[in-house]
């Protein structure tokens, strides 16, 4: 990687547990500095150096907000970078993830608000706790399995959450 | 994105939807997952004693050309032997349904889904 590490940026120390406030603090203080707007009557070798800091501040935004971009990058800094796309066969977790898909299908047909609301928060705490079994054990080298298989668990949970935001918008209409 | 007619057809008219006992000695099932889109897929076939499949189900959460590539993949391995199915290709999956690049993996999944239910079966048969 030659840029600078995302939690650089923010002046953080690379870690999974991180305060979204300062990040989203930092982030607004920083994307001043670097607006293009500012440096509208500057030369254009500064103007240029300024539109790439903001796009690289915005991604290194983007990455660190979301627990599974979050907990991605962080194995890629201390290991092999990882794929995208993949193919898991975590049989316990993904009959689950099946059982989940077809208890939301079933609120869609019954239009079941409450019952919405209810997966939700049974959503948030499954999220929580996997975010809490990843803080632990990502900077392990020995548990390094057990990590990746946790944060392809969370890419399936931040999918999920945005299909039930998506059939929340949908009941809403 | 515009989907090919292939894909619109298996979407609305998924083919094999279902589900079998995995608990059945003569059931393999496949159960995969693409984490960046979410998709769930399981795939299950039944097998009789010449080691010919009978009977091919499927079930999946995803895009439609997740659900098109696995009811494709269904579809081609009724009839055919376990040898026969391993060979499917994704490739041929992704070349029937017309699948645009950013949705080869779609196939991908489907491929895999395939070599994991053959693989469970013949676990189960102690042929592995």
């Amino acid at each position: 990687m030659g840029s600078p590490c995302h939690f650089a940026l923010f002046d953080l120390q690379p870690d999974f547990r991180v305060d979204l406030d300062l990040l989203a603090a930092r982030y607004r203080e920083l994307a001043r500095h670097v607006h293009p707007d500012r440096f509208a009557d500057a030369a254009e070798r500064e103007q240029r150096l300024a539109l790439e800091q903001s796009a690289q501040l915005n991604e290194a935004y983007q990455v660190l907000r979301s627990a599974p971009q979050r907990a991605r990058y962080l194995l890629t800094l201390r290991g092999a970078e990882l794929p995208l796309e993949v193919t898991v066969q975590d049989g316990e977790f993904l009959l689950q993830q099946m059982h989940w898909r077809e208890e939301l299908e079933d609120l869609q047909d019954s239009a079941d608000l409450a019952g919405v609301a209810s997966f939700k928060r049974r959503l948030k705490a499954a999220q929580d706790e996997l975010n809490e079994s990843f803080a632990v054990c990502w900077d392990d080298p020995q548990q390094r399995e057990q990590a990746e298989r946790l944060m392809r668990r969370m890419q399936f949970l931040d999918k999920l959450s945005f299909e039930v935001r998506q059939l929340e918008e949908r009941l809403d209409d | 994105m515009a989907y090919s007619e292939k894909v619109i057809d298996h979407y609305e008219n998924p083919r094999n939807v279902g589900k079998m006992d995995a608990q059945d000695p003569d059931v393999g099932t496949g159960m995969v997952g693409a984490p960046a889109c979410g998709d769930v897929m399981r795939l299950q076939i039944k097998v009789n004693e010449q080691g010919v499949i009978e009977d091919a189900k499927f079930k999946t959460y995803g895009c439609g050309s997740a659900i098109a590539s696995s009811s494709l993949a269904t579809e081609w391995m009724k009839g055919k032997t376990l040898d026969e199915a391993e060979t499917i290709k994704n490739t041929q999956l992704a070349e029937e349904l017309a699948l645009p690049p950013v949705k080869i993996h779609c196939s991908v999944l489907a491929e895999d889904a395939i070599k994991a239910a053959v693989r469970d079966y013949k676990q189960k048969k102690g042929l592995l």
